[in-house]
């Protein structure tokens, strides 16, 4: 069973997301910011990422460049309320960029995708 | 004793007398020219006095002898010997006595007080209209006073009509005892030097007003006024060409003066009541003044390419030099049908040279007068049109300082109407992420919970009205992100009216739903343009839902496409609802809206496209009758 690690620095939305890919037969592991997120990285070493961009202490780009230099396999999606971070070319390095929506068959369909690509 | 009277020898008198006034014009009277004077008039009164003395003495015999009447004869053929001499040096003559009253008069100084009978036994104030005269001093009066040779100046009419400026000096005439018996009252016409000065005058006045004035329709009715104004050049007509660089030709700009001989005589009798003097016609020139003439009219009908040598006024520009025709039939500078429109023998062709540049031409002429046009007259002209010109382009640097001012308020004002919308754009893109966050947390389970089985179908049914809710609510925030969000134009060659048609398809069922007629008329050869076209196809969109919205009981929309002037117009028309003329000064700000459900942020965001796209849109609306949208777009 694959493993996603959910970061994002809102509690509630956390909880959503986790409720919401637990249903469809993901395990979860979350982090609340930049920080946790590598140590999280560390420790469960997940499939998939999905990675809020506004967060506190670390922003979803900076920890992103600093996974990659670390591991390039792991898949990462960005998601965040903003469309304008997909000008900003470190978004590029991410796999895919989802805007945040209360629909999360976006969201969705993309970790399905990306995963059957890397196995 | 000389018995003729012929041998007086008068004409040498009145030769120094001539050759005194010659000299004398434009100069102050001082002792000696007034003593010369004084001489010269006593050798003029002994003429007349000798020869009567003579003629009494004859007389006192009771009667006429042969010898007598032979004297009589021949004194009679020398008086009028001494007036036609007299009449030739063109200088008007009288003696008045003791009482004021004339003893005699020359035919010239009749001539010109418009005096047909003989003034002799008239009292002088009578004959000279010394109302008239400037200052009201009387120089026969002063004389008596011990004011000597005093010089007055009037304006008369004489009785052909023209009107000249006269001067007067008086000269007393002693007896033996010294005291001063009569008086010579000499009168010379000083027209030719009065105008010389007036049009000294003019140039120096000319100049100050005209570099003060910054209107080029009243910048050439006062040249072209000056050019006409009997005291200054006085031409019968003046007319204005103006260089055009863009187009390299001279375009017709006005003309002052009378089309007919009629007309003439009644704007000159006008003139000579209204104005008296150059000032006057400065201050009381009436700039909306006979614009109207035939002349005018056919005057701004007149274009010449420059290239065109054989058109006088255009090798006129070229050759930057005056051009005389004396002869315009004969002349082959002139074309026939220059000719023809002026019709006028003779005129001057004066270019109006600014910093060696021409910027134009003055032509003027006497065609009504027919009087001769002077190398004087030409010169003093060249210089006024050189000053003429110099005001012109003051009037031209004026201008362009005008348009760029223009166009930077315009450039101004569109670049605060985009920082607003930047501002206000990074502000609501702010806002929406803070919100967009709960929002999707409260819509994401709002769905979850859809999942669940309720016993009681109202949650089911309130649970879907949360997640509709929620979506409307993400709808709107992604409009507003829009706004903040720079809009670089993908441009590609497009056919605007593919886009219109595509868009149209879109909406197919839009139309019929809310039973509306689609009408399109479109321009034959709409070329391609470059342009965003997702971003354009964005702007119909706008606009046509905006249509639709405003006719919610159905009604007609008109596309119509067409190319004006290297732009391409797209007309978006309406039959709906209309907008107050209040309303319509807003609609381009973000966030206003006349709608019920309307963000106010698609009209914004579609005038900020069209105008990176280059273009611009402008309304028009009536309430209650519908609107018209114009987008242009240009072709290059």
């Amino acid at each position: 069973m694959a493993t996603v690690l959910i970061v994002e620095d809102e509690q509630n939305q956390r909880l959503l997301y986790k409720e919401e890919l637990k249903l469809e037969g993901y395990e979860t592991v979350t982090a609340a910011d930049g920080k946790e997120a590598l140590e999280k990285v560390q420790e469960q070493l997940p499939d998939i990422i999905i990675m809020d961009i506004n967060m506190p202490r670390m922003d979803g780009i900076e920890t992103m460049g600093k996974i990659l230099s670390k591991n390039r396999k792991i898949p990462i999606i960005i998601n965040t309320a903003y469309s304008n971070y997909r000008s900003n070319f470190m978004s590029w390095a991410a796999d895919a960029y989802v805007v945040k929506s209360s629909d999360l068959t976006e969201l969705k369909n993309k970790i399905k995708e990306l995963l059957a690509k890397v196995s | 004793m000389n018995n003729d009277p012929s041998t007086f020898n008068p004409k040498t008198t009145i030769d120094k007398l001539r050759n005194i006034l010659t000299e004398y014009k434009g100069r102050p009277l001082d002792e000696d020219l007034s003593g010369m004077i004084e001489n010269v008039c006593l050798g003029i009164k002994n003429d007349f006095t000798k020869g009567d003395d003579e003629i009494e003495g004859t007389l006192k015999n009771d009667e006429l002898s042969e010898e007598s009447k032979d004297i009589l004869e021949r004194r009679k053929r020398g008086r009028r010997k001494n007036d036609n001499i007299i009449y030739a040096i063109g200088v008007g003559l009288s003696l008045v006595d003791r009482d004021s009253k004339i003893i005699w008069a020359n035919k010239i100084i009749c001539d010109w007080m418009d005096f047909n009978d003989s003034p002799v036994g008239n009292y002088c104030h009578d004959f000279y209209h010394c109302v008239d005269v400037e200052g009201g001093i009387c120089p026969y009066s002063e004389l008596f006073k011990g004011e000597k040779g005093h010089i007055i100046e009037a304006w008369i009419t004489g009785n052909s009509g023209k009107r000249m400026r006269i001067q007067h000096i008086a000269t007393p005439i002693a007896n033996e005892n010294g005291n001063i018996e009569s008086v010579l009252l000499v009168t010379i016409d000083v027209t030719d030097r009065e105008k010389f000065v007036q049009r000294l005058l003019l140039l120096q006045q000319l100049g100050k007003v005209m570099q003060g004035t910054l209107h080029l329709d009243k910048l050439l009715h006062l040249i072209l006024t000056c050019v006409t104004a009997g005291y200054a050049f006085g031409f019968n007509r003046a007319m204005l060409f103006l260089v055009n660089r863009e187009q390299n030709a001279l375009y017709g700009k006005l003309a002052v003066g009378p089309s007919s001989p009629e007309e003439a005589s009644h704007i000159w009798q006008e003139m000579s009541k209204k104005y008296s003097s150059l000032k006057n016609i400065l201050e009381e020139l009436d700039y909306s003044h006979n614009i109207d003439t035939p002349l005018n009219t056919m005057l701004k009908l007149m274009v010449y390419p420059l290239t065109d040598r054989k058109e006088i006024v255009a090798a006129c520009v070229e050759e930057k030099k005056t051009i005389i025709i004396r002869d315009a039939d004969n002349d082959p500078r002139v074309t026939k049908e220059f000719k023809n429109i002026l019709n006028a023998n003779e005129f001057v062709c004066v270019p109006l040279m600014a910093k060696k540049e021409p910027k134009g031409v003055i032509v003027a002429d006497n065609v009504f007068t027919k009087e001769p046009i002077t190398d004087d007259l030409v010169n003093i002209l060249t210089m006024f049109a050189n000053q003429a010109a110099s005001a012109l382009e003051n009037v031209e640097t004026y201008k362009r300082l005008e348009d760029k001012m223009d166009q930077l308020t315009r450039t101004q004002q569109k670049l605060i109407r985009s920082e607003k919308l930047v501002s206000i754009g990074t502000m609501a893109a702010y806002v929406a992420h803070e919100i967009r966050n709960p929002l999707v947390t409260i819509g994401g389970f709002a769905k979850s919970l859809s999942r669940f089985k309720f016993e009681d179908s109202r949650i089911k049914t309130n649970i879907g009205i949360v997640v509709e809710e929620v979506k409307r609510l993400e709808k709107i925030l992604n409009n507003f992100t829009d706004l903040g969000k720079s809009h670089i134009p993908e441009k590609s060659s497009v056919q605007i009216c593919e886009i219109i048609e595509s868009t149209c398809t879109l909406m197919e069922n839009f139309f019929q739903e809310k039973r509306i007629n689609l009408y399109k008329e479109f321009g034959p050869e709409i070329p391609r343009i470059m342009v965003d076209p997702v971003q354009i196809k964005q702007v119909f969109l706008n606009i046509i839902m905006n249509a639709i919205e405003s006719m919610p009981n159905g009604g007609d929309i008109t596309v119509k496409i067409r190319t004006v002037n290297e732009i391409i117009q797209i007309d978006i028309i309406d039959t709906g609802k209309g907008m107050s003329q209040d309303a319509l000064q807003k609609i381009f700000y973000p966030f206003f809206t006349t709608k019920s459900k309307g963000t106010g942020v698609g009209l914004a965001v579609s005038l900020k496209i069209i105008e990176d796209n280059g273009g611009n849109i402008d309304v028009k609306s009536e309430s209650g009758k519908g609107t018209a949208m114009t987008l242009s777009l240009p072709i290059n």
